[in-house]
């Protein structure tokens, strides 16, 4: 078989765990964070940080603190101090502090046992590792949201307030706290705010020329030399910053269009491979936000976008939407969850900007909610859902 | 106790094994890899604890069990360990 032809030099690159080694136009953000956990190089028993770090979707939030993950920790190495950067996306963690606490936990003492004991114990249990090891953490608690809406202000409280517990002993625990919108903040109790308002770092939307950038740098080290042509790169730049100016969203239509022009057999990526590209992607949803769902979630809107495919209306009722979820849970042998925990999925696909949902008007037969999909098209997502329901099987 | 009375079962050295292999665990997870009960588990445990073959460290309510890296037993068992799982996998 002949050799395929690519564009590519490395595709990974653009991955969306990828971290790269530079951040364009959030140079001064990673310093500032440097600044604010310096005192972790030096002598890092004196103090615990907390920083905020805000900013809307494909900002920069989760690169920045990665980026700046990798640089601490290797320079603590190279000082010979025992410092981790451990990064958690809430989300992906239920928002449950147990389940964080136990993923952090583990990095420690990977078998530790997943049963028997509650948050409380767990968190002494790390710090006692921590003692122990004589080890410091910063831990970065992304979609940091995820934990406020799940344990509300008690969970952080605990989390920042760790060391009082424990006067005249190390600080061992620093926290990064990763959000879209500061007004997460307002729903916790004033102590509980105070804590953690003290260092923010707020990061605006890229302008399209912010983008050019970014994509032109990962295009150095993704993209064989000449083969994405200018044009084409400040079209996916225009279309991001039409898209909130979301960073995420342009590498991910760069490596799309990628694609497009390696199926096309073509030796550069002309703006058509990102007409093309765009058309296939599914806007204000990426695909990470659908892996991240729990599988009864992904089983609850795939049962409104098949709905929404199957009878062309603009919206559904609720109950609608619940029968169909009995009859996809019987199709994936499932055994459907309660009324009261779909209400929770709704809920939490609505705050995602996923589904739309709006209460009707007072009729003869009471009030009820109703669901729309306004921004994406059924088809497509329940295409996507399919894909990844049937690898979970 | 004997080395004859400390090798004669087939559990301790499963158990031993085990730890070898993964590093430290709790007795019930012990007992669940093993397909044992934890009565059985905890017993074998103690009696490699008492010969200082193993430690344990306390988490709150957990126990997590390890091969004492300090004893010169234990480092025998682990040399032994090393040498049959090489020349088995030749």
């Amino acid at each position: 078989m002949a050799q395929r032809q690519t564009v590519f030099k490395d595709e990974t690159k653009l991955d969306i765990n990828y971290i790269p080694s530079r951040l364009p136009h959030r140079d001064q953000q990673l310093r500032l964070l440097k600044e604010f956990f310096a005192f972790a190089l030096q002598s890092p028993e004196k103090m615990a940080q907390r920083v905020i770090i805000a900013g809307d979707i494909g900002t920069g939030k989760t690169a920045l603190s990665q980026r700046f993950g990798a640089d601490i920790t290797h320079e603590a190495t190279t000082r010979g101090k025992k410092l981790r950067y451990i990064h958690v996306n809430c989300r992906e963690y239920r928002g449950s502090l147990f389940l964080i606490l136990q993923h952090v936990v583990s990095t420690y003492h990977p078998n530790f046992p997943k049963r028997g004991y509650s948050p409380e114990e767990l968190l002494h249990t790390l710090t006692q590792v921590l003692d122990e090891q004589d080890a410091y953490t910063i831990l970065s608690l992304d979609e940091f949201e995820s934990l406020i809406e799940k344990e509300g202000s008690d969970a952080v409280y605990k989390l920042t307030r760790l060391q009082e517990m424990r006067q005249n002993k190390p600080q061992r625990l620093s926290l990064i706290c990763i959000l879209r919108d500061l007004k997460s903040i307002e729903q916790l109790d004033a102590s509980t705010k105070s804590t953690l308002q003290s260092n923010i770092i707020n990061l605006r939307k890229y302008s399209k020329q912010q983008l050019i950038d970014i994509l032109n740098d990962r295009i150095s080290t993704a993209f064989k030399p000449l083969t994405v042509p200018e044009g084409t790169v400040a079209l996916i730049a225009e279309i991001a910053f039409s898209e909130n100016g979301n960073a995420r969203f342009a590498i991910e239509l760069l490596w799309r269009a990628g694609k497009h022009a390696d199926a096309d057999n073509l030796d550069t990526v002309i703006p058509e491979s990102a007409r093309k590209a765009v058309s296939g992607i599914i806007p204000a949803l990426r695909k990470s936000d659908l892996t991240s769902l729990s599988l009864h979630e992904k089983l609850f809107l795939f049962s409104i976008a098949k709905l929404f495919e199957q009878s062309q209306k603009a919206d559904a009722s609720f109950t609608e939407v619940e029968k169909t979820y009995a009859v996809i849970c019987e199709e994936f042998n499932k055994s459907p969850h309660t009324h009261t925990q779909l209400w929770k999925y709704l809920k939490d696909l609505t705050n995602h900007g996923i589904v739309e949902t709006e209460t009707s008007g007072t009729g003869s037969r009471g009030r009820s909610t109703v669901i729309s999909l306004p921004r994406l098209p059924a088809h497509e997502l329940e295409k996507e859902l399919r894909t990844l329901l049937d690898k979970e099987q | 106790m004997n080395i004859e009375d400390i090798f004669s079962s087939k559990l301790r050295m499963k158990i031993l094994k085990v730890l070898h292999n993964v590093g430290e665990l709790n007795v019930s997870e012990i007992a669940r890899r093993l397909n044992i009960n934890y009565m059985s588990a905890s017993k074998h445990m103690k009696i490699l604890e008492d010969e200082n073959i193993l430690q344990h460290k306390h988490f709150g309510r957990i126990r997590l069990y390890r091969i004492n890296e300090k004893s010169a037993k234990a480092k025998a068992v682990q040399n032994l360990i090393d040498t049959w799982q090489h020349q088995n996998n030749k």
